[in-house]
This record gives structure tokens, sequence and C-alpha cells, in this order.
């Protein structure tokens, strides 16, 4: 269970991402978070993650106050229950397909066997075997992306966040990542997407969709 | 980097040879040596004049000398010529060697050998003395490998022979080298020999090594200037690294963190990182130091500490490992540079990972 009570975010100069905000999300549970660009969606995203602080107010994750808890801590966090799946997927251009996916197990001191085992189950998953030694930046928008799920599936995360994953694809890839999407709940995941994509509206295994507007929440 | 660290190591490995090969040369000079000086230049003395050395106080031996050089104009080279006496002990252990010279013959270094074959003089050379003439001297043989290496250009003939060459009379010598019993007594007995030779020129070794050091300090001053350019070069690399890391290696910092990675596994990836690229280029630059200084024997570099007239001439840079110099180059890159890279790298790492990203 994932709780945000009455949590405000004001970044520099006064900007106001989310004013006094209460939120839940149950387990398992596939919720999306629509809205126009700049209503707060991705700062909610962000609170649960760990990676931002709220101003006022908490982030409770399994009745862990995270929002609370020192910084070295809550990485340990987002190591265990977290895949971010970013907009603009994050990944690093320098480093292959299979190193990209890897990077979430590096701090875990795995042993290599261990580590090569999660690797196959991923490529095999997204269907990215045959580009594991491609480096990224050579790969297409939609071979990025399932790169992306790939590296937030490693560590068989409790939550996935998705912020704006189709923003960058057309149509076919967009009903790709869906059907994905779709396979991760039915691992009993807690999925949720912030996004304005249309397509989102409408799906039969989204349990809730909540709208956003100028930080605070519409319905 | 690694050329930097190359140019730095090339210079410091220059700049310890001449040292060394100028405490060599000094090593094998005699306490006192002793030139006639006519208009204030150097010219010849009489070698009779070594007996009213011998009955000073405090000489233990003193021995006339025959030496100069003969410049070889079409390989536009100096030979180094040493006149030997076979009844005569030497300073320089060279002259000492069980040598058997023949008369109107001489043994000569691989390098003069190697000139000589060039200009297809493979059994004897024809020197041409300040008359004219052409003295013929037969190639007895070579010197060992050793002291060809020490003495690249050295030919070594019968005093009578070099006599000749330099157009010496018969009692004329180069210069007399003294040996002191007692080394504290040598200014003493310096002072000495001035008086008894008031129109010469008297040098004694501690005034040679000051010479030999002021060349020294001189040729210093072109390293320096080096070392002072290449280490500007070097910080303005580092303070660019530390004044702040650009926005990519920001973003995959904030990228690390988002995946879960701790400030600690940022950094010691940021630690094996530059530790890797250091040490790489650390070995790389010294390797490429090496080959250039000891393989091709610092061609242009060597002839900014060196020149035509400098006095020890056209040697050859020895292989010798200084572990202080390798030691202070190391000192000096690998740690720094790994500082440059953790820095600011813990400087974003501990900002929020949102912070960095955006």
């Amino acid at each position: 269970m994932i709780k945000l009570n009455n949590i405000s975010k004001i970044y520099e100069k006064n900007v106001v991402a989310l004013d006094n905000v209460s939120l839940w999300f149950k387990e398992g549970e596939l919720v999306v978070l629509k809205g126009v660009s700049g209503s707060g969606k991705s700062t909610i995203l962000s609170l649960i993650a760990g990676l931002v602080k709220p101003t006022t107010g908490e982030v409770l994750v399994d009745e862990k106050k995270i929002s609370k808890i020192p910084d070295h801590f809550v990485s340990q966090y987002r190591q265990k229950n977290i895949g971010f799946i970013f907009q603009k997927y994050n990944l690093i251009s320098s480093l292959n397909v299979s190193e990209n996916i890897l990077l979430p197990l590096v701090p875990l001191n795995l042993k290599r066997s261990e580590c090569k085992r999660r690797l196959e189950s991923v490529l095999k998953q997204f269907s990215i075997e045959d580009k594991r030694d491609t480096l990224v930046k050579n790969l297409s928008g939609g071979e990025q992306q399932r790169t992306a799920i790939a590296r937030a599936s490693i560590n068989s995360p409790k939550i996935i966040l998705a912020d704006e994953p189709t923003a960058n694809l057309d149509e076919k890839l967009s009903l790709e990542f869906i059907k994905i999407l779709k396979d991760l709940k039915s691992q009993n995941k807690t999925i949720i997407v912030a996004t304005h994509d249309p397509l989102f509206f409408n799906l039969d295994f989204v349990d809730r969709t909540i709208e956003v507007n100028n930080g605070k929440i519409i319905s | 980097m690694s050329l930097l660290i190359a140019l730095l190591a090339s210079t410091l490995f220059i700049s310890n040879a001449m040292k060394d090969e100028y405490n060599k040369i000094i090593s094998t000079y005699p306490d006192i040596v002793i030139t006639n000086q006519k208009a204030l230049r150097d010219s010849t003395i009489d070698e009779n004049e070594v007996n009213k050395l011998l009955a000073i106080e405090g000489v233990s031996s003193a021995v006339p000398r025959v030496w100069g050089n003969y410049y070889f104009l079409n390989a536009d080279k100096k030979f180094l010529i040493l006149g030997k006496d076979e009844f005569e002990t030497y300073p320089n252990p060279l002259l000492n060697e069980n040598l058997d010279i023949k008369n109107h013959s001489m043994l000569i270094s691989l390098g003069v050998k190697k000139i000589l074959d060039d200009n297809y003089y493979h059994n004897y050379f024809n020197f041409i003395e300040s008359n004219g003439s052409i003295k013929k001297m037969q190639i007895q043989s070579l010197l060992n490998t050793k002291e060809s290496l020490k003495n690249p250009l050295v030919i070594i003939m019968n005093k009578d022979d070099a006599q000749e060459i330099f157009q010496y009379s018969k009692n004329e010598v180069t210069d007399l080298a003294v040996t002191v019993v007692n080394r504290s007594e040598v200014a003493f007995v310096a002072t000495k020999i001035r008086i008894l030779f008031p129109s010469a020129k008297v040098s004694i070794k501690k005034d040679l090594r000051v010479f030999y050091e002021n060349v020294y300090n001189l040729r210093s001053g072109f390293f320096l200037t080096v070392f002072i350019i290449t280490f500007f070069t070097f910080f303005i690399i580092i303070y660019d690294k530390v004044s702040g890391l650009n926005s990519e290696q920001r973003y995959e910092i904030g990228i690390l963190k988002a995946l879960g990675w701790r400030v600690g596994d940022v950094l010691s990836a940021k630690l094996y990182e530059g530790l890797i690229v250091s040490l790489f280029s650390y070995i790389l630059g010294i390797s490429m130091a090496f080959i250039y200084v000891y393989l091709l024997n610092a061609p242009y570099l060597k002839d900014i500490f060196l020149n035509n007239y400098d006095l020890i001439g056209d040697f050859k840079i020895v292989f010798s490992v200084d572990y202080n110099t390798l030691s202070l180059l190391f000192l000096l890159s690998v740690p720094i540079y790994i500082a440059a890279t953790i820095i600011p790298s813990w400087r974003v790492a501990t900002l929020e990972a949102d912070e960095v990203m955006r």
C-alpha cells in the first residue's frame, strides 16, 4: 500500500508542484495519473520513488515513512522496491543494452551467475536478446523503451512507475508498451503511469484513472 | 594526459642522464689540471715541467697528457683523440686498461667505426694535420662495447702519433694531470703550483665540478621551462575537471541514483574509473618516454639540452630506471587525477537525484 498524506511540494523560485495532495494506491493496482504537462504527475512519481522529498506531508510505502528516512536508506528502498521508466528512458548512451539493464544490480554485489540469469530473463521477456551488445544510442525508440523497462524490471520490484512512457513512441509501439504493462500487472505489480496519452484512458485492465491539475487532484 | 606525462618523463630522464654523465666525467678527472695560456687561450705545455710538480710535497703523481678533438669534415663530427704512453698511469680508467697499441695504429670506438665505414675507411684513416699534410693511421681494433657506449666517438693511439696529428713538438703536451695524496690538501697544492707556474691555468676538480654544474643548470633552465609549461597544462585540465562535471556526467550520476545507487556506490565506481584512466595514462606516458628517450635517443628534445659545444659531446643516453623519478611522476599524476574525478562526483552524488536530472 502506498499512501501520500497531505503532500505539498514547492520547488525553487516558489514553483508549487503539488498543493496538499492525499492519495493511496493498493498493491497490484494499475493506476493512470492523467493531466497536462506541469500538472504535478511526475512529482507524485518522484515522491513515491524517493527521488525528491515533500515540502510538507509524508509518503508511506508499506507503512514506512520513506519521505523521512536518510538518503542512504532511500537508495536501498529504491533498489528493492522501485522500477522507474523515465519519459526519455534515461539510458546511458556510452553503454550497451546489457550494461544498461545490469546497472541496478551493481550496488547489490550479486554473484555473476545470478546477474546473468536475471539479465537473460528480462532480455527474453522484453524481446531484446538480439540487441544485447548494441550501444543504446544505436537503438530505435521502441527498443530503447524496452531496454528501459527491462532495466526497471531486473530487480523484480513491487512498484513500477512510468513517467510519460509513450511520449516518444508512435501508436504501434505505444500499443506494444500497453501489452507489456498488462503482462506486468498480471505479475501482481503495483503500476502507476503518469501520462496524457488518450490510449491509456479506456483500457479495461486499468483499475483507476486520477486526474491531476495545477498540483491538485481533480477526480 | 599520457602525452603530458610522456613529455615530463622524457625531460626528467634526459636531465637525469645528463647529470649521471657529468658525474661520470668528473669522476675520471685528476685532482689538478695545469694548462698553459697564451693570450688567455689554452696552449700546450712542456712535459718536462712534470719534474717540478713531482718535487712539490703532497703530489703523488703528475702525468703529461696529449689529447684533443679532431674535426672530420665529411661526417661533420668531432673525434676525441687520447694519446697513451705505456709508461704512464692516467687518471682516466679508459687509458689504464692493458692496451697494446702499435705505432701508427689506433683503437676506435663503435661510433667512430660506423662513421669511418660510412666514409669507406674500413682499415685505416687519413688524418689531415694543421700544415695540410696527411697522416695515415691503421685501425688496429675496436674498443669494447661498454667503453664504446660511454665514449661514443673516441680514438686511442700512441702519444707520439697524437702529438704528430696535433702538430705538437716532441716535448709539447696538452696538459699536466696531478693527483694529490690527501684530497683535503688539493687547494693548498694548487696554490703552490700557481706560484710555480704564474702564467699557467691551474684547474682543480672542485672548479670543474662547479663549471659542469653551471652548464647543467643552464640546461636545467630549459628543463624547468618545459616542466612548468607541462604542469601548467596539467593543472588547467585538473582545474577544469574539479570545477564541475559537464551536464552529461551530472545526468549519468542522477540516473544511477534514481536506479538505487548510493553515494558510496557512485564514488567507488568513479574511483575505479579514475584509477583505470590515470594508471593507463601513466603507464602509456612512461612507456612512450622510455621508447622516445632510450630507444630513439630523444631526437629534438636532446638537442635542447645539449649543443655541439657541449662538454659531454655526442653522448648516448644509457638506459637506467630511476625509481625516484617514476614515483614523483606517479604521485603528481595518478592521485591528483583520481581526486579531480571523485570530488566533483561526490558534490553531485550528494544532491537529490531529481535535482541532478532536472
